[in-house]
């Protein structure tokens, strides 16, 4: 991917366009193909892999202001949970519809999932747990972002097996996502909102 | 032959590999090469087909695939793999009985076949979803118990424990275990069946020092019941995992290989998932010693197992274990709507029609996607048991029919589906028996079954 971005570059095509009709609609392409289950999981996460090849190339040659990005958020699984595929999927989909995702990975405490997002500047913050067990991670995220004074830069997306809109409610969480395809239109809305109340 | 040892160094000894190059770059492509190798394909039209030589070619590429693949341990970021030779040597000695339970309720285990007259092994309960109150666990145990077939117990789980929010991984995690094992015994000595094996030892505990503190006899479990230990997806394990499993063997405990390979997520559609989901009942064998190996294939998005690709993957997967595997299988079947509903009826029925007509053992029944609190009775594991009962020795032809049918009836709401009633709301905790409406339910939901032409037994 590296190769051909370099050499859609030096044939003149404007980077932007580049990103936009290209790598962007490219990745939209393999989403739209996992939805209708024609792909799946490896196909997007080797898709994400080969569209971040291509932005390391377009960005040295775009200033990073001219780039309507969507916004960052960071994903992973709370502490003392593994399991990971359904945060995987939010992940790639979140890419495929151009989120800046940073996966902080599974088995992670609240300090790290705080800690991430502000080294990312991400607005949204997504927690997933699979156990019934593993549903307080959920909550020791809010309650690290609250004792930091932190809470109000985040908004905190939950969501897996367990997790439901009543429980949402309860930790003080500020949305809750069945499945991953409503976790990304949940994201984007979310993302879309933060930006318009900072301009 | 490959001892647990060998597995125990070979993890400090195999192929560093980083776990995504491992997903991406080795699993998924020998995934693709194994799947055009022996051209396999998912027929919407049969979820239960009926090729023996289809099962056998699946059985074969699940075999090289995992011999190319390995299994991937997430705490060294090696690959164990072993020998072509080496794998089938185990597996050809492998046990192939295992016995389960204590005195009366003492059973032995071994491997069906598809459309066998022999009835299968009926684990029952909860599939491990959580209650909220000691009570419905102590009422919802007796209850399962009850049930006239019941081969083993499926318990549920805790939530807290005197009114303390049980945290996975900490040391509330160690005492919701031994309280909720505690009470399941004491729920069968009070049900008069004191020996019944409880098969998904511990539900509380998801980590092994809280699964190996809970496991001390005194507690009231014992090797004789069954210990889960489960892989991660995709063939993965790690040091948690093989922790219990160092323990449970050194114990002579009967170790359970559970397995939940996700259609639509690294083993992409319903031919891998099947492809998968065999290969995980060698890597039972082989790296888990395992007495037996509970597979759960489940949809990524309706988080279910009653979905049509995921029956057709669960048929021809039991079908391919089931003829050409010594280590017994069972199917958990998870429905993905809720007590005292239609819905929850055929999605059971179609999902042990499924298991019992491919081969496999039962455990059920897992409802309402086994994540909501409370939301399961002994209604829909009993009814299990009676469609199990029903469905044995049908053939697969007659059993694809049945599941079709039962298909058409709730397949359209597995997007949305209706999550029914809590335990508490549908039976009387106190007495342990359902409401006159759950029973009318159940009595139509059956003769519909009756009059498509299974044939119940009691």
């Amino acid at each position: 991917m590296k190769l051909v971005t370099q050499e859609a570059i030096d044939g003149g095509i404007d980077p932007i366009e580049i990103i936009e009709r290209g790598l962007t609609s490219g990745i939209a392409e393999v989403g739209a193909k996992f939805e209708r289950m024609e792909a799946y999981l490896t196909d997007m996460m080797m898709s994400a892999d080969a569209m971040k090849a291509g932005m390391s190339i377009v960005l040295t040659k775009v200033p990073r202001a001219k780039i309507r990005a969507k916004g960052a958020v960071v994903l992973g699984t709370v502490k003392g949970d593994i399991h990971e595929i359904g945060k995987n999927i939010l992940s790639a989909l979140m890419t495929a519809a151009g989120v800046d995702v940073l996966d902080v990975g599974s088995d992670v405490p609240a300090s790290v999932f705080a800690q991430k997002a502000e080294e990312a500047g991400a607005i949204i913050i997504g927690a997933s747990a699979l156990m019934t067990t593993t549903l307080p991670g959920q909550k020791d995220i809010v309650d690290y972002l609250n004792s930091t004074g932190k809470r109000g830069k985040h908004s905190l997306l939950v969501g897996g097996g367990p997790t439901t809109p009543q429980w949402a409610e309860e930790i003080g969480a500020d949305a809750y996502s069945e499945t991953a395809t409503e976790g990304v239109k949940l994201a984007l809305r979310e993302l879309e909102r933060r930006r318009k109340e900072a301009n | 032959m490959i001892t647990y040892l060998d597995v125990l160094k070979g993890i400090h000894t195999g192929k560093i590999c980083p776990e995504r190059e491992f997903d991406l770059r080795v699993f998924a492509p020998k995934l693709k090469e194994a799947l055009k190798a022996c051209d396999i394909r998912y027929d919407p039209n049969d979820p239960i087909p009926a090729d023996d030589g289809l099962a056998d070619d699946l059985w074969k590429a699940a075999k090289d695939f995992y011999c190319d693949v390995g299994t991937y341990c997430l705490d060294t970021e090696r690959v164990v793999k072993f020998g072509e030779n080496e794998i089938a040597q185990t597996l050809k000695t492998a046990p192939r009985e295992f016995t389960f339970g204590e005195g009366k309720e003492r059973k032995t285990l071994s491997q069906r076949k598809p459309e066998d007259q022999t009835p299968p092994w009926c684990w029952l309960g909860a599939v491990g979803a959580a209650v909220s109150s000691e009570a419905n666990l102590l009422s919802l145990v007796r209850g399962y118990a009850e049930i006239p077939v019941i081969d083993s117990l499926t318990s549920p789980a805790l939530t807290s424990v005197d009114g303390a929010r049980i945290v996975g991984g900490s040391p509330l995690e160690i005492y919701g275990a031994i309280r909720a094992v505690g009470l399941a015994r004491q729920a069968l000595i009070r049900a008069g069946k004191p020996g019944l094996p409880i098969m998904n030892c511990i539900s509380t505990a998801s980590s092994a020092i809280a699964t190996i503190a809970a496991s001390q006899p005194q507690f009231g479990l014992r090797p004789s019941d069954g210990w889960l230990c489960g892989t991660i997806a995709e063939m993965k394990v790690d040091y948690g995992v093989l922790s219990k499993g160092a323990y449970l063997l050194s114990w002579g405990a009967n170790v359970c290989s559970e397995t939940g390979p996700v259609l639509g997520g690294y083993a992409g559609g319903p031919e891998g998932t099947a492809l998968v989901n065999t290969a995980y009942n060698i890597l039972g064998t082989v790296i888990q010693k395992a007495s037996y190996q509970l597979a759960f294939p489940i949809h990524y998005k309706f988080g279910c197992t009653t979905d049509r690709k995921i029956l057709w993957g669960i048929s021809l997967s039991s079908q391919a274990i089931t003829r050409n595997s010594r280590l017994p299988l069972f199917v958990v079947g998870i429905a993905a709507s809720g007590p005292m509903t239609e819905m929850v009826l055929y999605e059971t029925a179609a999902s042990v029609i499924t298991a019992v007509a491919s081969g496999a053992h039962i455990e059920g029944a897992g409802v309402c996607k086994n994540t909501h609190v409370d939301h399961f009775t002994p209604m829909e594991p009993g009814f299990a048991a009676e469609v199990a009962y029903a469905a044995t020795g049908i053939n697969r032809t007659f059993a694809n029919e049945l599941v079709r049918t039962l298909l058409s009836r709730y397949e359209e709401k597995l997007n949305n589906p209706p999550l029914g009633k809590k335990y508490q709301e549908c039976y009387n905790v106190e007495t342990g028996k359902p409401s006159e409406e759950y029973l009318r339910l159940y009595s139509k939901i059956k003769t519909e079954l009756e009059d498509l032409g299974l044939e119940f037994k009691y």
